[in-house]
């Protein structure tokens, strides 16, 4: 699914994710900006990429605190139970999903993954109704709330659908080549 | 074909669909006298004045143009016919099977031969209704996919048209259920040693939604288009 130069892929494994170094490292200060040391301390707390957090954590250099958009007892948790069409996804994490898969896969977290499909399932059905329905005018709002997954998948829909009401109302069969449009130049 | 860049893009526009659909077979009257055309698709004619005969929308259109047959309107495009087709897709869920194209072949023989069409007006309304009502159930079906399973789509009696516009948004909605429904994020974490064993049965349906075949237009017969 997600190949190597997919750009959506390579930009969800940038958003950060907060860790806890195990060990002190020197030399990586900029990481931990927090003394002037250029050393991290172990027990630190940092927020890093997730491509980076990965290989640290595959050699247990850090730990992972889960993002508290996919925290058992988070927030984000009890609003998606309650509605999840209307919270704002966005504002959390731009690749809700994707990270939330990496991060689920990585630490072996049973609960975000169905915590993820219950999250699409019911979002998804209103990004349907709304790209079948919803005139040009009132996106903006809406879109706001959506992941960029989200958004494609609205903008799939709405383009066909729009597409088709082009070819409806007909309009000209013919495109003239611009090189026929052009009048004769006086000699 | 268009979109080739791009997975997610339709697979096809509106108007190529439309160029796929001039390939069904009519019914016209000629009203001239031709011998029969030999193309690489088949022979067509010979063409007698007043003797009806088979021929490809795209011919029957090119000669119309000209004033050179009438085209008799198909059997399924009469008030009768339409208005059943219209009862039944209100009351059951099914679709009811209507040509391939219906929606093309309609539209291109209002735009060229609306008066060879008997009742014009009530069967281009019937065939808009009949649209609206099947669209209707189309995004009531996709509302009720809810992924945990959902790889696959199967839509009997859906039309070239009907399929073409949803294909995008129904394709990138099933890749992202089969993706975090995948067997990798709901089950591997309850039992991590026989990871390998999860991970190695991969995706159990490989999902093909509504594989579009081309009745393989000939290059040839893509010339003859007088379009």
């Amino acid at each position: 699914m997600a190949s190597y130069y997919d750009i959506g892929d390579i930009l969800a494994e940038e958003e950060l994710v907060p860790t806890v170094f195990q060990y002190g490292a020197n030399g990586v200060g900029l990481l931990d900006s927090s003394d002037d040391a250029d050393k991290v301390e172990a027990g630190s707390r940092a927020e890093l990429p997730f491509w980076l957090v990965r290989e640290l954590y595959l050699r247990q250099l850090v730990s992972i605190r889960v993002p508290p958009c996919f925290d058992r007892e988070s927030k984000t948790r009890e609003e998606i139970a309650a509605d999840a069409a209307h919270v704002d996804l966005r504002s959390r994490s731009p690749y809700f999903y994707e990270l939330g898969c990496k991060i689920a896969l990585l630490i072996r977290d049973r609960t975000i993954g169905p915590f993820l499909l219950v999250a699409f399932q019911t979002r998804y059905r209103d990004v349907l109704v709304k790209a079948h329905a919803l005139t040009l005018t009132m996106t903006p709002k809406y879109l706001t709330l959506l992941t960029n997954e989200e958004i494609k998948l609205y903008e799939a829909g709405q383009s066909s659908i729009a597409a088709f009401k082009k070819w409806r109302m007909g309009g000209p069969r013919f495109q003239v080549a611009p090189v026929l449009g052009r009048k004769r130049k006086l000699t | 074909m268009a979109g080739t860049s791009d997975p997610h893009a339709s697979a096809f526009s509106a108007a190529e669909l439309e160029f796929l659909a001039e390939d069904e077979m009519i019914e016209i009257v000629p009203n001239l006298r031709m011998d029969a055309l030999n193309f690489i698709s088949g022979d067509f004619g010979p063409f007698r004045p007043q003797i009806p005969t088979q021929a490809p929308l795209w011919l029957a259109v090119a000669l119309k143009k000209r004033g050179k047959c009438t085209i008799r309107a198909p059997e399924w495009m009469s008030v009768d016919k339409l208005t059943q087709v219209l009862e039944a897709e209100r009351d059951s869920d099914k679709f009811q099977p209507l040509p391939f194209h219906y929606v093309e072949i309609s539209r291109l023989l209002f735009d060229h031969a609306q008066g060879d069409i008997p009742d014009t007006y009530m069967v281009r309304s019937l065939i808009e209704d009949i649209k609206d009502v099947r669209f209707h159930k189309i995004g009531k079906g996709l509302e009720s996919i809810s992924g945990g399973g959902t790889f696959a789509l199967k839509l009997k009696n859906l039309s070239a048209m009907e399929a073409n516009i949803v294909r995008p948004f129904v394709t990138r909605a099933l890749e992202t259920f089969y993706k975090l429904s995948s067997s990798d994020m709901i089950q591997e974490t309850d039992n991590a040693p026989n990871r390998q064993q999860t991970a190695n049965r991969g995706p159990r349906v490989s999902y093909m939604f509504m594989l579009y075949i081309v009745k393989s237009p000939t290059d040839a017969q893509r010339q003859l288009k007088d379009r």
